[in-house]
């Protein structure tokens, strides 16, 4: 009997323990996230201002966005600067991690070190020291143009340049990271592959676009798929350099939708805003699960 | 390939290390020289003195200590408990057959990239109903539940072999030790890269504990900072003194571990 008992009771401490072990993440993920995307969606069909009850008033908000010309201006300015961010960003960190995967190179565990020193600083703070480089009056960038006889510009006031000047901040922080990872995808990449297409008499371009580059192609998804989700959440630089000006030149999705909700509290349609953009990028990784699934 | 090729790519890479440091460079320079050197109309790349006036300043008359202590203090307590749930979590997903396992798991790959901008208004109202606006509270324990931290745990502990736990099983261990005592010695090292990962991002936060925190002494370093900015008059080498000094433990730690580091920062990627 109690050999029995002793039996159940180990059974049973067995079936909950799973959920035992889950009760954090899942107490954790219901209160913080779980129950407020819930409460944001209904808060999206209502207009509130933070202080009165909020009011229901259907798809009104959502219908605002497709004549508000401030959120379409934000939403390009954060389009075109994930695609122009992406494709520079996807060809110089392929360049970095191809360079660094040359068999004779030495020193390379100093080029890495230094490659992926700025993701280590926090975007906050490369954009305070990017302000010193792009100010208009005596900043390094200026400076160094100064050294070549160019004259300088205002690489943050003015409305041409400055969403240029965000994504060169961004480049420079993420280059060598990105690099980092698909040096990674490099070296799990068997040799023998590309030395059969060097016994051949494969040139080195020649195996790098028809043996390396395929072979490379999953962490290459991974890397775009992670650069724009990151791209579309464009805030904390902008927002610390410029705060979306000069002309909401350098105005994003995720700094109107700051706006809305904690400056002009507006803050239904602030959600809808919200929404609308986590769909976006619920949909795109979405679609990298699904290419990471295939790939294993 | 040819002895010429090599020389470019030392040229290339010389460039490429130059226009990697020069920024790092500057912040650093730029603290330690006086305030009028800091913009210029010429390239002078060395200051005429050196000066600790910035980081005396700095230390004296602003809550610097503050923001560095809250901000050691949440990014600690907020990745030890992200661990903490990640593990358990991932511990449940490897080693049990239980109802609802796959509902379960394909919320939290769903949710792996669930923007924080999205549930910021309701968790603030949440916060300021429980009064939790303004405390660490606040910026600890939403992040407790990390998506990521879980699949990688998961991903790393799905490839333990079992029979490491029916002997602890035989010989009477209960599940916590199974756990505790088994699982999380044999998977230290990845638990160490995940752990860095999430200390980064926990560092980095800006937008978040701008929105929940209110008082100077409550600050992390990013908010505190851009107070010296938002004034009407800019304190740049205060500014970039507090840059320097917010910066510099972790480049510091990244030289003594890079290669956990590297190991961390690549978890997502190549594990994936």
């Amino acid at each position: 009997m109690n050999l029995i008992q002793k039996f159940f009771s180990h059974k049973t401490r067995r079936r909950a323990a799973p959920y035992l072990f889950l009760l954090p993440f899942i107490v954790l993920f219901t209160t913080f996230w779980a129950g407020p995307i819930i409460s944001s969606m209904y808060l999206s069909l209502t207009r509130w201002n933070g202080l009165r009850p909020p009011q229901f008033i259907g798809f009104e908000n959502y219908a605002r966005l497709f004549s508000d010309p401030v959120f379409q201006k934000a939403l390009q300015n954060t389009l075109i600067g994930a695609v122009v961010y992406d494709v520079l960003l996807v060809l110089m960190a392929l360049a970095l991690a191809l360079v660094l995967h040359l068999p004779f190179l030495r020193w390379k565990s100093f080029f890495r070190g230094v490659s992926i020193l700025p993701v280590t600083m926090s975007l906050a703070v490369v954009a305070f020291v990017f302000q010193l480089i792009y100010s208009a009056q005596g900043g390094l960038l200026n400076q160094l143009l100064g050294l070549v006889g160019a004259p300088p510009r205002n690489w943050l006031g003015d409305p041409n340049i400055a969403l240029g000047s965000i994504i060169g901040l961004r480049l420079w922080r993420a280059v060598g990271y990105y690099a980092i990872i698909l040096l990674a995808g490099l070296q799990n990449i068997p040799e023998e592959l590309s030395e059969a297409a060097w016994i051949d008499g494969a040139n080195w371009f020649q195996t790098t676009w028809h043996v390396t580059i395929p072979l490379l192609r999953p962490v290459l998804a991974f890397v775009i798929v992670t650069s724009t989700i990151w791209a579309l959440q464009l805030f904390d630089e902008p927002w610390l350099l410029t705060q979306g000006g000069p002309l909401d030149a350098t105005k994003t999705v995720v700094i109107y939708l700051y706006q809305n909700s904690f400056r002009f509290l507006t803050l239904g349609y602030g959600a809808a805003i919200s929404y609308i953009l986590t769909l976006v990028i619920i949909a795109i990784s979405v679609i990298q699960l699904r290419l990471t699934m295939t790939r294993d | 390939m040819r002895h010429a090729h090599r020389v470019f790519i030392y040229i290339g890479l010389a460039i490429m290390c130059v226009v990697s440091l020069l920024p790092i460079y500057w912040m650093v320079v730029s603290s330690i020289r006086p305030e009028a050197e800091i913009f210029s109309s010429t390239f002078r790349p060395i200051p005429s003195t050196v000066t600790l006036e910035h980081y005396v300043k700095l230390i004296q008359r602003t809550n610097f200590r503050y923001w560095l202590w809250n901000s050691v203090f949440t990014t600690v307590a907020s990745t030890a408990l992200a661990l903490l749930v990640s593990t358990m979590a991932g511990f449940a997903f490897s080693r049990y057959r239980f109802v609802g396992k796959n509902v379960l798991f394909l919320i939290v790959l769903a949710s792996v990239s669930i923007p924080e901008f999205v549930t910021i208004v309701p968790v603030f109202g949440m916060m300021s109903r429980m009064g939790l606006v303004d405390t660490y509270a606040s910026l600890i324990l939403p992040f407790g539940a990390n998506a990521l931290g879980i699949f990688l745990m998961r991903q790393y502990m799905e490839g333990i072999p079992e029979e490491v736990f029916e002997s602890g099983r035989i010989d009477g261990c209960s599940e916590w030790r199974l756990y505790w005592n088994i699982m999380l010695p044999v998977i230290k090292p990845a638990v160490g890269a995940t752990g860095i990962f999430i200390f980064l991002g926990s560092w980095n936060r800006y937008m978040w504990p701008l929105v929940m925190t209110r008082s100077d002494t409550m600050f992390v370093l990013p908010v505190g900072l851009a107070t010296l900015k938002s004034d009407f008059i800019v304190q740049y080498g205060q500014l970039m003194a507090g840059a320097t000094l917010s910066v510099v433990p972790i480049m510091l730690a990244f030289l003594f571990f890079q290669k956990q580091f590297v190991q961390g920062l690549t978890a997502g990627a190549v594990k994936g």
